[in-house]
């Protein structure tokens, strides 16, 4: 059996409708900022409930612009976690900011317990990432957030749909951004990434970055760069956002299947703290896992697609080297680097196969090792 | 004059599709199909093939023309107290790249031509000047000898915006082929046009392929390490599928548009109030834009409109005196020609999809209007 970790050809197992939509653009030839973009902005915007969504040209460019239009810029200093793709370090780095890091917790999200520390003078802003779907914890960090006037940019990039005691993703911070990524749980077909606030002058000064700073045709108020998002793409996200409720529950009902199978392994896989109040999607799902180098050859050679998100820190990373960090500087995160396992959790997997994934983890386990490991529980 | 239902669009994309739309569906469905949506062969595919037609070794696809400019300049290393020398008459986004760098953007005026003027190039250089960004406006080649000179002696990188100038040539070499990298853009309005934002970088230097494809992937050499910190700007793999179909057709496209172009000069020459683009023999223009100079523009402009034909104005307001770049310190009067021109310009419609009819008619409204 093959467990795949994409399920692009299975969302397209019935293309024609979307192949019917693109059609009808190419003969309206609206590619720029058309129609169906508004629409899609529209559902995005009700989907989390919030005023304001704002489509770019893709996730990174939703985290460089919300900094630029909250002033973020040289001298400047941003507080996140080196637990993340490393586009949330290099959107900071971007805007000629200088990013500082903070643990993660159980959960591979902030620990807001550590954030206080590494305040500045200088500190601007803090980005939590609702890294592999779970929440942070956001009261926490507005908290501290008020207490020492920073504004927050919440990082959703792997988070549509996740909530905290009911309020989605993006109720916190002065915007949030989004990812459409191929391979995110809400996708276009290419690159694309939203931006979400409630605030109208954010939501105007967005639009006018996005394109050029053009408040028209022919006049420029502020030096923008290009990025939207492409029209072609909104027509493609205006299918699957109606699909968003589907996807994050069968993607909450195989993590669950995980995590049930994983109850009785402790010693081998530790299934992450999932706090109460937190509705995590699951846009990855991560385990710590014993021996992990050797349980990703032998997942992979069995046909199961696990991967590792991922192995190195962004602290530690070469193009990190002039911030000055070192080894041991976040063990929690260090540690995760070294032991996390990505299995496949997306919402086109059946039973069976999950089961199959479950299967594997154990065979792997019971071969290598002398412990018994009661299938029962 | 008033004719009766005639309607001719400024431009027509709809008209450019419909003759190939079946190809560009079937190569949107065979990108489906594959599910390859990030960069992939489509894209690798169309970079070779850009890079020959530009007659260049390498071509790296990019987000967007604007994004494609600054990731040259961030590869080549500029920034903050650098400056870069550009001209005050184009599109936004060649002095947008610069600021958003953190660099300062110096302008020279231009020439009849539409584009830098080399002549003013030497007294623009200082000691922070690290490179000079002509504009191959309307699909014109810029003076390139005269530019690389300049460059050459001062140590000055050269990057060309070719966003409006695929296949244009200059001493029989393409633009793009000239600086240290080429910019093009790929934008539904262009010659080359994805269906949605694209753009295209070119260049021969090896090392600066390697950086702008690591540059445009967020600094990623591979899956798991990041070796700069870099943007997500990748040309989408479905934009790129339907660009290798238009391949097919840019270089006859091309001709047409030449033809056009040829054909309003023929016809419009000796109006007076009207100066029509020239093109010397070794310059070959694309025509992205046919510019006139037009006395009594905004009337001509509306008496066009009235009579059916759209007409474009690229650009009415000058860089240099745009709202954002009073941080800059020019003020009117700082590039006369720029803005002489940028009261007298405009383009008409010049696609290759307009019939000898259409042409014939654009130049008999513009004949009334100035009752010849």
């Amino acid at each position: 059996m093959r467990v795949p970790f994409s399920y692009l050809d299975r969302q397209f197992a019935d293309i024609d409708a979307y192949l019917n939509d693109i059609k009808e653009l190419v003969k309206s030839g609206d590619f720029t900022l058309g129609k169906p973009l508004t629409e899609f902005e529209e559902r995005f915007a009700e989907l989390c409930r919030i005023p304001y969504a704002i489509g770019v040209a893709s996730g990174t460019d939703a985290l460089v612009l919300s900094l630029k239009v909250l002033g973020i810029g040289p001298g400047d200093e941003v507080i996140t976690t080196p637990t993340t793709f490393i586009a949330t370090v290099g959107a900071i780095v971007m805007t000629g900011a200088r990013p500082v890091f903070v643990d993660s917790e159980d959960g591979y999200v902030i620990d807001a317990l550590k954030i206080e520390d590494a305040i500045t003078s200088r500190t601007k802003a803090i980005i939590p990432v609702h890294y592999t779907g779970n929440v942070a914890d956001m009261p926490a960090i507005m908290k501290i957030a008020r207490k020492h006037k920073l504004v927050v940019i919440e990082d959703a990039c792997q988070a549509i749909g996740a909530t905290l005691d009911g309020k989605p993703v993006g109720s916190w911070g002065e915007t949030a951004s989004f990812s459409l990524h191929p391979l995110k749980n809400l996708n276009v077909w290419g690159d694309g990434g939203v931006i979400i606030s409630r605030s109208a002058k954010l939501a105007e000064a967005l639009r006018l970055y996005r394109n050029h700073g053009l408040v028209n045709r022919d006049e420029v108020l502020t030096f923008g760069g290009n990025s939207r998002l492409d029209t072609l793409q909104a027509v493609i996200g205006n299918r699957l956002i109606k699909q968003v409720k589907f996807i994050t529950d069968q993607r909450i009902a195989n993590a669950k299947r995980y995590d049930e199978a994983f109850a009785d392994m402790s010693e081998f896989i530790r299934i992450p703290k999932r706090r109460p109040g937190v509705k995590h999607v699951y846009h990855l799902y991560i385990v710590r896992a014993k021996k992990r180098d050797e349980l990703l050859a032998y997942l992979n050679e069995n046909g199961v697609e696990a991967k590792v998100h991922y192995p190195i820190p962004v602290h530690l990373q070469k193009a990190a080297k002039y911030l000055g960090y070192k080894k041991g500087d976040f063990p929690v995160s260090e540690e995760d680097s070294r032991t996390i396992i990505t299995l496949p959790a997306h919402q086109h997997l059946t039973n069976d196969e999950i089961d199959y994934a479950i299967e594997q983890v154990r065979s792997f386990y019971l071969k290598s090792g002398s412990h018994r490991i009661s299938r029962e529980k | 004059m008033q004719m009766q239902n005639i309607k001719i669009p400024y431009v027509n994309i709809p008209g450019q599709h419909a003759p190939i739309k079946a190809e560009l569906l079937e190569a949107v469905g065979r990108v489906i199909d594959g599910g390859q949506f990030i960069l992939g062969s489509e894209v690798s595919t169309f970079e070779q093939r850009f890079a020959e037609l530009c007659q260049t070794r390498f071509a790296v696809g990019v987000n967007s023309g604007t994004d494609a400019l600054i990731l040259a300049l961030r590869a080549l290393g500029i920034g903050p107290g650098d400056e870069v020398i550009t001209v005050p008459n184009s599109f936004v986004s060649s002095t947008g790249c610069i600021v958003l760098v953190g660099a300062k953007p110096v302008f020279v005026d231009v020439r009849d031509d539409y584009n830098m003027d080399p002549a003013q190039l030497e007294r623009a250089v200082t000691p922070r000047t690290k490179a000079i960004l002509p504009v191959h406006l309307t699909g014109r080649p810029a003076d390139m000898d005269a530019i690389l000179k300049i460059a050459r002696t001062h140590g000055l990188y050269v990057v060309e915006d070719c966003a409006q100038a695929v296949l244009a040539e200059y001493r029989g070499r393409r633009v793009g082929s000239f600086g240290t990298i080429g910019c093009f853009s790929l934008h539904p309005l262009k010659t080359l046009n994805a269906c949605g934002d694209g753009g295209v970088l070119t260049t021969n230097d090896d090392a600066l392929y390697q950086k702008l494809q690591t540059l445009r992937n967020l600094g990623l050499q591979t899956r798991d390490n990041c070796v700069y910190w870099g943007l997500n700007s990748r040309l989408d793999t479905l934009q790129a599928a339907i660009l290798l179909v238009k391949l097919k057709y840019i270089e006859a496209w091309t001709e047409k548009r030449r033809a056009n172009a040829d054909f309003y000069r023929k016809a419009l020459t000796g109006i007076s109030g009207l100066k029509v683009p020239g093109e010397r023999p070794f310059e070959k223009a694309v025509y992205h834009t046919f510019v006139i100079q037009a006395e009594r523009r905004d009337e001509l402009k509306q008496y066009l409109a009235d009579n059916g034909v759209g007409s474009s104005i690229h650009y009415p307001i000058p860089i240099h005196l745009q709202d954002v770049a009073r941080g800059l310190g020019y003020r009117p009067g700082s590039f006369p020609i720029t803005e002489r021109q940028a009261e007298r310009i405009l383009s008409l419609p010049v696609y290759p999809e307009l019939t000898t009819a259409e042409l014939e008619y654009v130049v008999q409204v513009i004949k009334a209007f100035y009752g010849v």
